[in-house]
């Protein structure tokens, strides 16, 4: 099995989700020291990439986008890959002459150090960026784990509504930052207040802060089903038997359980020898 | 089988015509280009000078608007991006090398990055970014004063006229920003507490803690007091954050920011105790 990237989010190709991409950049940057401008260079360039596979990957159709980010210590590689229309013979190279063609390409190879294109395999298009970023900071290594997350890991989310996000994280670190802006966002696109949109990152940190003693493995991914004023969280792969603990771990004394109280409802089932918790956020407030 | 070239070209279109309905796609560089590139090179000809100018503006605008989605004010980045064009029209030899948008897509995007960088923007938060998050925060508050319940990300939007994105960015952003400018009661705030305050109910006598034991109030007593009162009507009371945010007369976002920070100060407490003693 494949190693797994530091992140890695799947999503469907909605000109939205750009902006779930762009937030896991800025909280990547905000947890490894990433320099502002580099951050610039990095989003300008992952944008460009990322419209292509909403505008062009699928004519007439949708599918996924999945992005994948590691971090090593002075560069950071981003992979964006679409299972489209793929670049045929084309790869590596790059368009003669630009200026009939599009100026995507060239902003990336401008702002990247180093941009190949693949093709996905089972077809498709796989764009990797890489950037030199002196001041970022490595991140513990993490390795693959057998029976959890890992390849073919998009399965199941056809399952899901059109609106969906899952993003599968390691160390706790980047974790910590990223996983509240996305919930941030979605929590926005779910027509949620500005109070549950809080709420909601405050049960990402007590998610994240709570949960790395529960993951069976090295990442932790969270599966996020967006309809109108209703967030449903999956969370997982869960050590068997622990995913009730992980609500309780929660509870800081004196307040009780912080997931219990800012979640409307919970629930755990069981696949594969691991424990998934499901959680539910609503938005009552507004329900006039 | 559609080839990059093609999708990357679509892409152009697709964008720019989203931002800006009027143009359309980038200008080629074809026979009539080179032609203006050889008055201008050779002959120092200012009117095909200015002529490849206008052609290639379009270039410009459409990379002073890709770099970021800046919060830099637009009219000074396509400024920059111009500068970097005309550095281009001038070093560009048409006798080698491909295109001269391949040439000067770099150049220009160069001058646009070193601006950034140049400018501070990397160690500050623009000025625009910080004005944005409180206007978010006066209109979140302004809703909420009128309409009993706090609005969305999509009604502060239409209210600011804002895209959704940029009051989802300055969300996330206010947090970040040091207490100075948030922390402060705004005038008024007490008065608009006691309207709210009535809708929310007066009963903010006692509630008890739970479990309330010796160790308990040992973590939580490290919490300065008014957090430790929001924290109590977040989580015991069960109030909305815009309801605190009256009873306290401050903001909702800085609710948030309050209730984020003692939330990780007692979870390390907690911690420390367990890992401690």
């Amino acid at each position: 099995m494949a190693r797994l990237p530091n992140v890695r989010l799947e999503l469907g190709n909605r000109p939205e989700n750009v902006l779930l991409v762009r937030e896991t950049l800025t909280g990547v940057a905000e947890s490894v020291g990433l320099d502002g401008g580099d951050l610039s260079d990095v989003r300008t360039a992952v944008t460009e990439a990322c419209n292509n596979v909403v505008l062009h990957a699928y004519p007439g159709g949708g599918g996924p986008l999945e992005v994948d980010v590691d971090v090593s210590p002075g560069s950071l590689t981003v992979v964006v890959r679409d299972h489209g229309v793929g670049i045929g013979a084309r790869a590596p190279g790059r368009p003669d002459d630009v200026a009939e063609g599009g100026i995507g390409l060239p902003v990336i190879e401008a702002l990247s150090h180093t941009v190949e294109f693949a093709e996905t395999p089972g077809g498709g298009t796989e764009v990797r960026m890489a950037f030199a970023t002196p001041g970022v900071r490595g991140l513990e290594s993490t390795a693959a784990i057998p029976g959890g997350t890992g390849e073919g890991g998009g399965a199941g989310l056809e399952a899901l509504g059109p609106s969906f996000a899952s993003v599968t994280i390691a160390p706790v670190l980047l974790a910590r930052a990223v996983v509240p802006r996305l919930l941030c966002v979605l929590a926005a696109r779910a027509h949620f207040s500005t109070d549950r949109i809080s709420d909601s990152q405050l049960l990402a940190d007590a998610l994240v802060a709570h949960a790395s003693g529960a993951i069976a493995g090295s990442h932790m991914r969270l599966i996020v089903n967006v309809e109108p004023r209703d967030l449903e969280l999956q969370v997982g792969p869960l050590i068997t038997g622990r995913a009730e603990g992980l609500v309780l771990d929660s509870g800081l004394e004196g307040l009780g359980s912080v997931l219990e109280k800012l979640a409307d409802g919970h629930g755990v089932s069981s696949a594969d020898s691991h424990d998934t918790l499901t959680l539910t956020l609503r938005d009552r407030a507004q329900t006039a | 089988m559609c080839s990059t070239e093609q999708r990357t070209e679509e892409m152009v279109i697709a964008s720019v015509a989203t931002a800006k309905p009027k143009s359309r796609a980038l200008p080629p560089t074809n026979d009539d280009s080179a032609e203006l590139f050889a008055r201008w090179q050779e002959e120092r000809d200012d009117a095909a000078r200015e002529q490849l100018l206008q052609r290639f503006m379009p270039l410009a605008r459409s990379l002073a608007r890709r770099y970021d989605r800046s919060s830099e004010p637009y009219e000074d980045l396509v400024q920059v991006a111009s500068l970097g064009l005309l550095k281009a029209l001038d070093r560009f030899d048409a006798s080698r090398g491909p295109s001269f948008a391949s040439f000067a897509i770099p150049n220009i995007l160069g001058e646009v990055r070193r601006y950034f960088r140049d400018s501070g923007w990397s160690l500050h938060v623009p000025r625009g970014d910080k004005e944005r998050a409180l206007k978010v925060r006066d209109a979140q508050e302004a809703f909420a004063n009128e309409h009993g319940h706090a609005p969305t990300a999509n009604q502060l939007a239409q209210y600011l006229e804002l895209e959704v994105e940029q009051v989802i960015d300055a969300l996330l952003a206010i947090q970040a920003y040091e207490s100075l400018s948030l922390d402060a009661p705004r005038p008024g705030a007490e008065e608009e507490a006691i309207t709210y305050g009535d809708s929310v109910g007066k009963e903010d006598e006692r509630y008890e803690l739970i479990e309330l034991d010796a160790t308990v109030v040992a973590v939580l007593d490290q919490i300065p007091p008014r957090e430790r009162e929001i924290l109590r009507m977040r989580f015991v009371e069960g109030l909305t954050q815009t309801q605190i945010a009256a009873r306290v007369g401050v903001s909702q976002m800085q609710v948030s920011r309050l209730l984020r920070g003692s939330l990780d100060q007692l979870r390390a407490l907690t911690q420390d105790r367990e890992a401690g003693h």
